[in-house]
């Protein structure tokens, strides 16, 4: 600071001048982005370092105390927690890539320029994407009820007996799970597909079909590879957001049944406000998704990224 | 010139920083000066039963206190107070909340210094045991007690006729009983005999605390599964029921009403809080009884046991004397607010002097002219008083899961183990 004032007592010179208008730029510049800095600092960064050390305490409620790496140790232990991880890789592994197949199928086919009443049948398959999440859990549980419309619709067709318990059978709640996830993001991933789509240059086709080549070939090795880049962005925003799962289990199956479709929100949800509050377990738990989070985007940028 | 701009430029840089870290950081100074509230305000989750017997509590007390309830689902009050108690400022805390007796103790240990303790505002000596025990934490009262969740044996008198079956027939019978004429039910009419959700180890509950067990042991910390031989018989009793074929599955509150709403089981048991449900299909009228729960088939079981219950909790903040006061004169002492209660909201209490009131002996059509709510104040009375301590849904989420296994081929020896396991990993 006293720098600044000496110099800018020194005799007037062109090239001073210059340098101090640089400078005073800068803080008009810094001024612009202080506001926002200072604001992620504090509603951001500090809450996360303040949930770093609530995760090395434990005990109920008001009553915490550091115990290290107590928590970190219990996690291992954790038959719950380790049911919850399962269960939210379960639905990591099966519906991530569905899904990413399903929105890049759908996004292909609504970019084909014959196609009539397009902006119907995007508008349709983008739609699930504006309803409420709790709106549509609260519905899929009525659909898959035990006399629920899937129930009556497979009756009827005479596909299955009796109703299926959708609900509470273990294998078919996840797949509720799974199909409602679906159902509700799809649409919402093929539209950065169809956006991209847009951006490929319409020579290659016509190239490509020159050359002799299929639609399918036109698809694999011109398609995926342009659209490389928003694959691996939705693929990470899927993943985290898989990751993140919570509305969906808390309104259809509230995690069951025992823990056959827990999530790990779920689980930082029940430590904190179901059971006998323990804040500082929960933070630990939460942190275990952070970490998860960052490992598998490097994964996938090592796996799919460019090299450069 | 420069000078002064670049300092002007400091200063707002500096004022900014400023107010947003007061903004961020402004933490409430209570100070223990602070002037009493003029308006007491209750947080409570049911319009029409405790919200309603609330109201009623403030024309009863004379309207002397401007008393304002505010409508929270019982989801959101755990949360709100387990968010703010936790925060450290009792700012925007209520005077007045109800708690469930089973999350009670939670609260009363995790918050030690949030409530205030009511023991001099009412005799404790007025209510029934069994609600004393879960709102009351080292030595002092701290709920008052609201709801009593007595449990009785609810089931259509037609159905059981039709097979056979009187009243005296259900009347104090034991769950392998209850079993053996769900089976003739359901061979006579085709009638399921119970309604049942695989998430909600309700019934189990009920069970176990007819023989005065639960599923910690007294101290309300240290896990009790493997060795709790009438946790054991209820778990036999659950999976016989589910094999006798004669359990109708549901997976919601709403689904669990229309079962018996549409005539599809033949019993209900449940706390009497059900009452109101079952009569609001009013086609079924006369065509109802209750009967005690029926109870394990060892010592120390009895017919009576509770499923729920709530009671009212002061918070350490201000107005707390004004609040305190207000309970114990009209839900801790006031017998004709009792019968007032009963017969405008349905309410059950747990306050004993009211039981041999007026209202209490009233004929209830729907129920075939028993006397429904003199028949559950003396069940009441026999509920055996256990600690629910701390953990109730915790290892519940556990026990759910291991119930699992258990009804799929698990031995009944290696399901409670490894609930204990569990159990004893998870509440350190």
């Amino acid at each position: 600071m006293s720098k600044v004032v000496k110099r800018a007592n020194q005799p007037y010179t062109i090239n001073l001048k210059s340098t101090g208008s640089r400078l005073k730029k800068n803080y008009i510049g810094w001024l612009f982005i202080l506001i926002a800095t200072a604001g992620i600092c504090i509603f951001y960064f500090y809450p996360m370092v303040q949930a770093l050390l609530l995760s090395f305490q434990s005990g109920m409620g008001a009553n915490l105390e550091y115990v290290g790496l107590d928590n970190y140790v219990r996690l291992f232990k954790d038959p719950t927690f380790i049911a919850a991880l399962r269960n939210t890789f379960i639905y990591l592994l099966i519906q991530v890539p569905l899904m990413i197949i399903l929105a890049l199928f759908l996004s292909v086919l609504l970019n084909n320029a014959t196609l009539k009443f397009k902006g119907f049948f995007r508008t349709a398959i983008f739609l699930p994407c504006v309803t409420s999440l709790v709106a549509y859990a609260v519905l899929f549980k009525y659909l898959f009820g035990e006399k629920g419309l899937i129930n009556q619709f497979l009756l009827n067709l005479s596909i299955i007996s009796q109703p299926l318990n959708w609900l509470s059978d273990p294998l078919l709640a996840k797949i509720t799970i799974i199909i409602a996830i679906t159902w509700r993001w799809t649409g919402y991933n093929m539209i950065f597909y169809l956006s991209a789509l847009q951006n490929i240059d319409k020579s290659m086709y016509e190239a490509a079909e020159i050359d002799g080549a299929s639609s399918l070939q036109q698809f694999f090795y011109i398609t995926v590879p342009m659209l490389k880049p928003i694959i691996l962005f939705t693929s990470i925003i899927s993943t985290i957001g898989t990751l993140q799962i919570f509305d969906e289990i808390m309104n259809i199956t509230n995690g069951g049944p025992g823990n056959a479709t827990l999530s790990i929100s779920m689980y930082i949800y029940n430590l904190s406000f179901e059971y006998s509050p323990d804040f500082g377990y929960a933070a630990t738990v939460s942190y275990v998704i952070v970490i998860l989070v960052v490992l598998l985007s490097l994964i996938q940028f090592k796996v799919a990224g460019d090299k450069k | 010139m420069m000078r002064f701009s670049q300092l002007r430029v400091w200063l707002l840089v500096v004022a900014v920083v400023t107010v947003l870290a007061l903004a961020a950081c402004s933490s409430d100074e209570t100070g223990g000066g602070e002037a009493e509230p003029d308006k007491i305000t209750a947080w409570a989750w049911d319009p029409y039963f405790n919200i309603a017997a609330l109201e009623i509590a403030k024309e009863s007390y004379g309207n002397k206190l401007e008393l304002d309830v505010i409508e929270n689902a019982q989801d959101d009050i755990v949360q709100k107070l387990n968010t703010g108690l936790s925060s450290g400022s009792m700012k925007g805390m209520p005077n007045i909340v109800l708690i469930e007796d089973q999350r009670a103790q939670g609260f009363l240990q995790s918050y030690p210094d949030a409530f205030f303790p009511i023991d001099e505002y009412f005799n404790l000596d007025d209510f029934a045991p069994y609600k004393l025990e879960p709102t009351s934490f080292d030595g002092k009262q701290y709920g008052l007690p609201f709801d009593t969740g007595v449990t009785g044996l609810f089931f259509r008198t037609d159905y059981l006729k039709e097979a056979g079956y009187t009243k005296e027939d259900l009347t104090n019978i034991t769950w392998e009983r209850y079993i053996e004429i769900g089976k003739d039910v359901k061979a006579k009419t085709g009638k399921d005999m119970i309604t049942l959700d695989p998430n909600d180890l309700g019934i189990i509950r009920v069970m176990i605390q007819s023989a005065g067990s639960w599923y910690m042991k007294e101290d309300g910390k240290t896990v009790n599964l493997v060795d709790n031989e009438p946790l054991r018989k209820a778990f036999e009793n659950y999976k016989a029921m589910m094999e006798a074929d004669f359990v109708k599955a549901n997976s919601d509150w709403s689904q669990f009403i229309a079962a018996f709403n549409s005539g599809d089981v033949a019993t209900v048991p449940s706390g009497n809080w059900i009452a109101p449900s079952i009569e609001a299909e009013e086609s079924q009228a006369g065509k109802w009884a209750v009967a005690p729960i029926p109870k394990l088939d060892i010592e120390g079981s009895v017919n009576a046991s509770n499923q729920g219950g709530s009671s009212f909790y002061v918070l350490n903040i201000p107005g707390k004397e004004k609040a305190a006061e207000f309970l114990g004169k009209t839900f801790g002492s006031n017998k004709d607010f009792y019968q007032n209660l009963v017969v405008e909201v349905g309410a059950l209490g747990t306050y004993t002097p009211a039981s041999d009131g007026e209202a209490y002996q009233t004929e209830n059509e729907f129920f075939g002219g028993q006397s429904v709510i003199s028949d559950f104040s003396k069940w009441m009375e026999e509920i055996p008083s256990v600690n629910y301590g701390l953990h109730t849904y915790a290892i519940e989420d556990i026990l759910a899961a291991e119930m699992q296994n258990y009804l799929k081929g698990k031995s009944l020896d290696d399901v409670l183990a490894d609930a204990q396991a569990q159990a004893e990993a998870q509440l350190k």
